[in-house]
């Protein structure tokens, strides 16, 4: 029963595009940005037509960068390169500890398990700082400052709640008949666990562990508390970037669209299994 | 129970033999300890957590500055009294919650309007709300940076829109009197992607009878809205709201990337707030009891939103 | 030595006692029937069986050695579950082979095995199919050949007719038996449906409120059930009760029904003097259409067609309601009811069961079942 006008039809088109545009006109901006000189980014009126270049790209890729003050060494890849490592890292960590632990908690009714899964929900909505200050000074007592390790372990704040929330979800959802039937034909509980739960699960650790990495690269408080400028992931290192002398505005935002690059494009990839992670499971379809 | 002879005596024969072997019983208690096997990584990081948030808690009963090591002492709730009548810590209350519900009740309605905009599942509409997802999907600190970028007054391109509507001189970020207004602007256009699509799922969920039955019986489209179709997404609207206040009443990234708390501390907000007072003043014990008073506010929060989701996972797997 | 033995199971949850100090035996070759209403724990003690679930108390014996404490795959049991529980994400073939996978089966010797199960089960021709794409019937012949490829020393089938189509479910109540023979294992077979459980057992454990109730071959369950329920249970129209009285008569004893004097075996002198319950099982009712001395005067009200019986509905003195069957043959002479009719019955085929426990009272005369 369709009895939509044409006027309606019309203004609610040009809701959704206003719309559109609101959200996608500063990635849009940006991404022109990257590609303007500095004459081209201070010219009043703005415009958009202009020659593209890619010297701000071609200086951050290289590491250097020409100013009139002489050459500056800009080390943004090695951000990126932290993001990608303590991200990736990360993820796998938290699904090598979750995944199985998602596991016990839905297959197993026991007391610990609700206690560890209550206090790690309860912790995703506490105050990180809370945490993370006592924990600086741990990590100096320990050593563990400004240490790949000492970041990924403290990621998995981040990333192992996640997974626990998402996928103890899709395990419960698997009847356990089927495993039962699997262990009944004369395998062990580990087969049970990596031949029918984890593959019957994937769609869920799919998005469980997208949801992470995409959580992992956008962090900024932990890396800002954790770690020094040769470890810093691109939120970080692009803060540092900008208040930095003498950059040039073109190349903030080439190191802006490289930041945000990955994980937009992720999230476009894999975006079925977005929506079903981003609610959580809470909302089913 | 009427069993034969023969079965009876096999069974009273059988009865007398040996109780379990060894490793019989060895195996009993390999399978009752696998649950606990596979939780102890879980377990590590959970106490990994507890044992920071304790001695937060304990270091915001003392008197503890990392410049003045030979200060510190146990001064119990004075730390928190002190905030009593600090007009700083007054500020970042303000500050904050004002934060909190200006971000929280302009996405709402910002969220719904766009859920029922993109209600129907057209391919279209489909394709919109994927591509509304982008601005969920960078990090805020990145976020803020871009707004940055284009709120500069020399060069940015919002500076000139503005211009153009008669403001010359419009600061942004660096002016108190709109720079709460450019942060709010930032949150939203971050967060308020994650309300329509948690919306947008509720309202393509919801029964289709009851609207099928109000289009026959002719009922007007705002009685539909606000005596059918609010009622019945309330469930989402609540868990939307509950997660965006946790997290709005805690942020950082946006803030301090913005303009580190400032101009002067008009957009102090709590964890800002801590922040500084760690690692410019180092006070730590200070610190830590700001870091107590914001998780109290969000642990009574939180709780109401777990025991509400989990009752909203009950009902879509089936009791936990 | 039996293949399968349970000693004094034992099983409670929340809701109170599902099994309750249960124990039955079941040889090589016996197919053993647990039979019950829904809810009873019939599926319970299947998994306890199987090592998927503990008993509170009691033990699994299988061949002599205590299973209790040992994980379901070292139990070598083959079970088809109700719900068929495949592998989704196997093919056909690979859920059938799944046991002599696990066990090592070389690969020529595993392709031959599930080959000769599937032919066997006639579901060869679906081998390279995922289970979505099967239909019940297939993928209920494929839960069972799983279950028998490995050619396990106990098989436990739960209720595996349930959720198949009537056609298919007469089909296999005829080719089970003869299939499982060829198997030799110990059997233990789950259903709510009597007319299976006569079908397919060798014996039958009725499971009633956590205990077997009765145990027994089939004809014995049937003739000579052990309480009012089993009585109940076991048969189609269901039984007639009616409450009477045990008075003694002169040398003898009998019961008062529908205003006439019944005299009963002399063995039920004992009860004399209890309420009871008499059992009359509507096939056991003669149905006359003209009047006799012997006979007593009932009002037909109406006459149901059954397959190749018909049900007659009888109300009598005192409004009293009765079912009888007659054959199809003759149910003509009955038309659609509406009308007096006469009806006779031999007391011998009386059951009687104590009012207040239930319990059949047995006769002495009568062997002791089994």
């Amino acid at each position: 029963m369709d009895q939509t006008s044409t006027f309606e039809k019309i203004t609610r088109g040009i809701l959704i595009v206003l719309v559109l545009l609101f959200f996608l006109f500063p990635i849009f901006w940006i991404l022109l940005m990257s590609f303007q000189n500095n004459d081209q980014i201070l010219r009043i009126p703005p415009s958009i037509a202009f020659e593209p270049t890619l010297q701000n790209y071609t200086a951050l890729l290289t590491g250097k960068l020409e100013t009139a003050a002489g050459d500056l060494d800009i080390a943004f890849m090695r951000n990126l390169g932290n993001s990608l490592l303590l991200s990736t890292c990360a993820v796998l960590l938290s699904l090598a500890l979750g995944v199985p632990a998602a596991y016990a908690f839905a297959r197993f009714k026991f007391r610990l398990g609700e206690n560890i899964a209550f206090t790690l929900l309860s912790f995703r909505f506490a105050p990180p700082l809370l945490v993370l200050l006592p924990l600086s000074l741990y990590f100096k007592q320990l050593g563990l400052t400004d240490t790949y390790v000492g970041l990924i372990w403290v990621y998995q704040l981040i990333c192992l709640p996640l997974i626990l929330w998402i996928v103890r979800g899709y395990f419960e959802d698997i009847s356990p008949d089927i495993e039962n039937a699997y262990r009944i034909a004369g395998h062990s509980w580990w087969r049970a666990f990596s031949r029918i739960a984890i593959p019957l699960a994937r769609p869920g650790i799919a998005a469980a562990a997208l949801l992470a990495f995409i959580f992992a690269w956008n962090n900024f408080i932990f890396a800002l508390i954790l770690a020094s400028a040769s470890k810093q992931p691109v939120t970080v290192g692009a803060l540092a970037f900008v208040t930095a002398s003498g950059i040039q505005y073109g190349q903030i935002a080439a190191a802006i669209v490289l930041s945000v690059t990955p994980t937009l494009l992720l999230a476009l990839y894999a975006q079925r299994y977005l929506v079903e992670g981003l609610s959580l499971g809470a909302v089913k379809g | 129970m009427a069993l034969s002879d023969s079965v009876r005596s096999n069974m009273t024969l059988a009865a007398k033999s040996s109780p379990q072997t060894s490793a019989a019983a060895r195996r009993w208690s390999m399978r009752r300890a696998l649950p606990y096997l596979l939780s102890l990584p879980a377990l590590l990081v959970c106490i990994g957590i507890l044992i920071p948030f304790f001695t937060a808690a304990y270091y915001s009963l003392m008197r503890f500055r990392l410049n003045l090591p030979m200060m510190k002492g146990f001064i119990w709730f004075d730390n928190y009294i002190s905030f009593l009548s600090d007009a700083a810590f007054w500020n970042t209350m303000s500050i904050s919650l004002t934060y909190a519900f200006v971000t929280v009740t302009v996405e709402l309605a910002f969220g719904l309007g766009i859920a029922l905009l993109l209600v129907r599942p057209t391919r279209l509409n489909n394709a919109v709300s994927i591509m509304l997802l982008l601005p969920l999907m960078t990090a805020p600190a990145l976020a803020a940076l871009m707004w940055k970028l284009m709120t500069n007054p020399n060069f940015g391109i919002l500076s000139y829109f503005v211009s153009l509507l008669g403001f010359d001189d419009f600061r942004w970020a660096s002016d108190p009197r709109t720079a709460l207004l450019t942060v709010v602007l930032v949150d939203v256009w971050v967060y308020t992607p994650f309300i329509m699509i948690l919306l947008l799922a509720g309202l393509r969920s919801l029964p289709k009878q009851p609207f099928e039955a109000a289009a026959l019986d002719g009922v007007p489209r705002s009685f539909v809205f606000f005596r059918i179709t609010l009622p019945m997404l309330m469930p989402y609207i609540i868990t939307a709201t509950l997660f965006r206040l946790l997290d709005s009443i805690q942020q950082f990234d946006i803030v301090y990337s913005m303009t580190q708390g400032g101009p002067g501390d008009r957009l102090m907000v709590f964890q800002v707030q801590a922040y500084l007072e760690f690692f410019q003043y180092t006070n730590v014990g200070r610190s830590a009891a700001l870091m107590i008073v914001l998780w109290a506010i969000t642990y009574a929060l939180s709780n109401l939103f777990i025991k509400h989701w989990l009752k909203l996972r009950e009902r879509a797997h089936g009791p936990a | 030595m039996s293949s399968l033995e349970l000693r004094n199971i034992s099983k409670g949850f929340k809701s109170g006692k599902v099994l309750d100090d249960v124990s039955l035996s079941v040889d090589a070759g016996e197919i053993v029937v647990v039979f019950g209403p829904s809810g009873t724990g019939k599926t319970v003690l299947l998994r306890i069986i199987a090592g998927v679930q503990d008993p509170d108390a009691g033990a699994v014996v299988i061949d002599g050695a205590d299973v209790t404490d040992s994980a379901p795959d070292q139990r070598g049991i083959g079970m088809a579950f109700q719900n068929f529980a495949l592998f989704p994400h196997f093919s056909t073939f690979d859920n059938i082979a799944s046991p002599l996978e696990a066990r090592g089966t070389p690969a020529g010797k595993l392709k031959e095995q599930v080959g000769a199960v599937a032919r066997m089960l006639k579901i060869d021709h679906v081998l390279g199919h995922a289970p979505r794409e099967l239909s019940n019937g297939q993928k209920q012949r494929t839960a069972l050949a799983r279950a028998l490829v490995a050619q396990p020393k106990v098989l436990l089938l739960d209720d595996p007719l349930r959720n198949v189509d009537a056609k298919l479910r007469y089909e296999m109540r005829l080719e089970l038996p003869r299939l499982l023979r060829t198997f030799d294992a110990a059997v233990i077979y789950v259903t709510q449906d009597y007319k299976e459980a006569m079908a397919l057992g060798d014996h039958i454990a009725v499971l009633r409120n956590g205990r077997i109730e009765q145990w027994a071959a089939p004809a014995t369950v049937y003739r000579a059930p052990a309480s009012v329920e089993v009585a109940r249970l076991f048969g189609d129209p269901t039984i007639n009760l009616l409450p009477c009285r045990l008075e003694a008569w002169g040398d003898g004893c009998g019961v008062t029904l529908f205003g006439r004097k019944l005299p009963v075996a002399a063995s039920y002198l004992r009860a004399v003097g209890h309420d009871v319950i008499a059992g009359l099982r509507p096939e056991h009712v003669v149905v006359r259409e003209t009047e006799m001395s012997s006979a007593i005067a009932f009002d037909l009200d109406a006459v149901m067609p059954v397959n190749v019986r018909s049900v007659l509905y009888l109300r009598g003195p005192a409004g009293v309601e009765l079912l009888a069957t007659v054959a199809e043959s003759d149910a003509g002479k009955f038309g659609r009811g509406h009308r007096k009719v006469w009806i006779d019955f031999a007391p011998e085929d009386l059951l009687l069961f104590d009012a207040a426990t239930g319990a059949r009272l047995a006769p002495r005369t009568e062997a002791r079942t089994n």
